[in-house]
């Protein structure tokens, strides 16, 4: 007998999950749907089948420009949160010192703090020392909001590798540095690349800070909030919405598949 | 570092190898704040002291317009007579109620997941949380497109001659309806995660212990399952009940006047016609300091769960 579960119940539950997964994917699908349809604004019926909003979208320079500062923002503040996020793990991972506790508090605090209360104390922190607001501003922000992420999917992978495979390469006379590149990165990189990605699409899609802390250049998201505000430009921005979603999707999906298996290739040769 | 230039030559090796293994781990020590240092001192400069700036504004000592200022605590009366703490109770009372609701619909879907023993558990897992992983504003802005007087759910009916046009279903947006639908639906994939984590690491040996004590299901379940995974529905409940009480954004796009939300006026009070960043500050801060006071109540009762049940 299954414990956990009856048969019925089982049954019950499968056909919960599944109307979950109805309710999360129905707006994206209704989205795509519209994406192709003729009319300027998003009603039924249908009115026909047409690329012209995707057309359009390609063709808007102020668009293509939000995602380039995105992904500028997003690399630059990505890079940061990871290698701030290995170097807080491994100290964090490597040894039990006084104020452990505290330290990793501060390091993971960031979590629970709600994010227009960072925007405005970035806002205050930024107008106090009279520094001018740019690309640069918002991805320190983005650094602050990313770094617990990364500690998060970076510590556990520390904590699974056998760390007298480290003390065997400072025994062999490898310096700090050397036992880092050569023996722990390869070790924890799958976990890298995801906490890479993630902060990476964190910062893309970040919103709340970023209006705050935005100069002269809007990214993405500041982009198309803007764009929501006049309805002529919907269909346009539900053409944009289609493709980002899919690929982030994609992205995402397929990374995780690939840590699955690299981590996994990884425990058979140890 | 100097030690690992040495390291590369025989010399630096055969001396190495002799040193003492307090020595290296001594080293080991020592090189524990030079990693720390910056990540620490990177949070220190743009979290906690913008922070201290913001508990400055908060009782006037710094401001935004000039002019002679000294330590007052107006800010802080403004928040309790002006209405804004009916507000924040408002804010409070939905975010409640919506990680009520998403946590209540997230655990059976754990639950199923975590005990069901399926082999395709990760890939349906993967599945659930996919959704989370995209943009956040493009999933509220699906919402606007299905909600709207225009949007898809009236257009449909119109069309389907459910209603005549002109009468739209108009709580649909613009509404605390709207804003509360939308938030369980940005927040529900998440959610499940933290569940199925704790459900995960259930020792399945319990139940057949209960079980075979002559338990029944719901029984093994109300005694033994869902007390061993409480921490996990806890944590489940902050991850939404936080970012959901400050929330601008979702509000700001679906909530229209009567969807309103403390966060709101937050941002408000430092964009708006007639910026007022002192009680901006006040606000903000009476917002981190409810969460910290709750999140420690709540980290507390786990652990007297924890002592109770050993």
């Amino acid at each position: 007998m299954d414990v956990a579960l009856s048969t019925n119940g089982r049954r019950l539950m499968r056909l919960f999950f599944a109307l979950v997964l109805v309710f999360l994917y129905a707006p994206i699908a209704i989205l795509l749907v519209f994406s192709f349809n003729k009319a300027s604004v998003p009603t039924f019926p249908l009115s026909g089948f047409t690329l012209h909003w995707y057309h359009d979208f390609l063709t808007n320079s102020e668009l293509q420009a939000s995602l380039e500062t995105s992904a500028e923002v997003a690399a630059i503040s990505s890079v940061i949160a990871v290698a701030l996020g290995i170097l807080a793990s491994i100290g964090i991972s490597r040894s039990r010192f006084r104020g452990r506790g505290l330290v990793t508090a501060v390091l993971l605090i960031p979590l629970v703090i709600p994010l227009v209360v960072l925007g405005i104390s970035l806002l205050l922190l930024f107008h106090v020392l009279g520094i001018q607001l740019s690309i640069l501003t918002i991805a320190i922000g983005h650094v602050v909001i990313s770094v617990p992420y990364t500690i998060l999917v970076l510590l556990p992978r520390l904590g699974q590798i056998d760390s007298s495979l480290a003390e065997a390469a400072y025994d062999l006379g490898a310096g700090p540095v050397t036992t880092f590149r050569r023996v722990t990165l390869p070790l924890i990189l799958p976990a890298v690349v995801s906490a890479f990605l993630i902060a990476f699409t964190t910062s893309f899609d970040e919103y709340a800070v970023a209006s705050f802390v935005v100069g002269t250049r809007p990214t993405f998201p500041i982009y198309l909030y803007s764009a929501l505000r006049f309805p002529s430009r919907l269909p346009q921005v539900i053409a944009v919405a289609v493709v980002v979603l899919t690929l982030s999707m994609v992205v995402v999906v397929a990374a995780e598949l690939w840590r699955r298996q690299a981590e996994a290739r990884l425990e058979a040769a140890a | 570092m100097g030690t690992g230039e040495g390291g590369l030559t025989l010399e630096g090796i055969a001396a190495e190898a002799a040193a003492p293994a307090p020595r290296r781990r001594r080293r080991l020590k020592l090189a524990t704040p030079a990693l720390l240092g910056l990540p620490v001192s990177w949070l220190v400069v743009f979290f906690l002291a913008p922070l201290a700036i913001v508990a400055l504004y908060s009782v006037d000592v710094l401001a935004l317009f000039p002019g002679p200022h000294s330590f007052a605590l107006g800010g802080w009366y403004r928040l309790f007579h002006e209405g804004y703490i009916h507000l924040f109770s408002r804010s409070v009372k939905m975010s409640l109620v919506v990680s009520a609701l998403v946590v209540a619909a997230a655990y059976p879907l754990a639950y199923f997941l975590a005990l069901s023993g399926s082999r395709r558990k990760y890939v349906l897992l993967l599945l659930l949380i996919a959704p989370f992983l995209t943009s956040y504003l493009l999933r509220v802005l699906a919402w606007k497109v299905i909600l709207g007087d225009q949007g898809v759910i009236n257009s449909f009916l119109v069309w389907t001659g459910l209603r005549s046009a002109g009468h739209p279903l108009s709580f649909l947006l613009y509404s605390r309806f709207a804003v509360m639908l939308v938030l369980g639906y940005v927040w529900l994939p998440f959610v499940a995660l933290p569940i199925f984590v704790t459900l995960e690491s259930l020792d399945t040996r319990l139940l057949e212990a209960a079980s075979d004590l002559g338990a029944s299901r719901l029984e093994a379940f109300l005694r033994v399952t869902l007390p061993l995974s409480l921490p996990g529905l806890v944590s489940a409940f902050l991850f939404v009940f936080i970012p959901t009480v400050g929330e601008f954004v979702t509000p700001s796009l679906v909530g229209g006047t009567s969807g309103y939300m403390y966060g709101n006026q937050i941002h408000d009070l430092f964009y708006a016609g007639f910026p007022d960043w002192e009680t901006g500050a006040v606000l903000a801060l009476f917002l981190i300091g409810v969460i910290s006071a709750l999140t420690l109540v709540f980290v507390r009762f786990l652990r007297l769960g924890d002592a109770r049940t050993i």
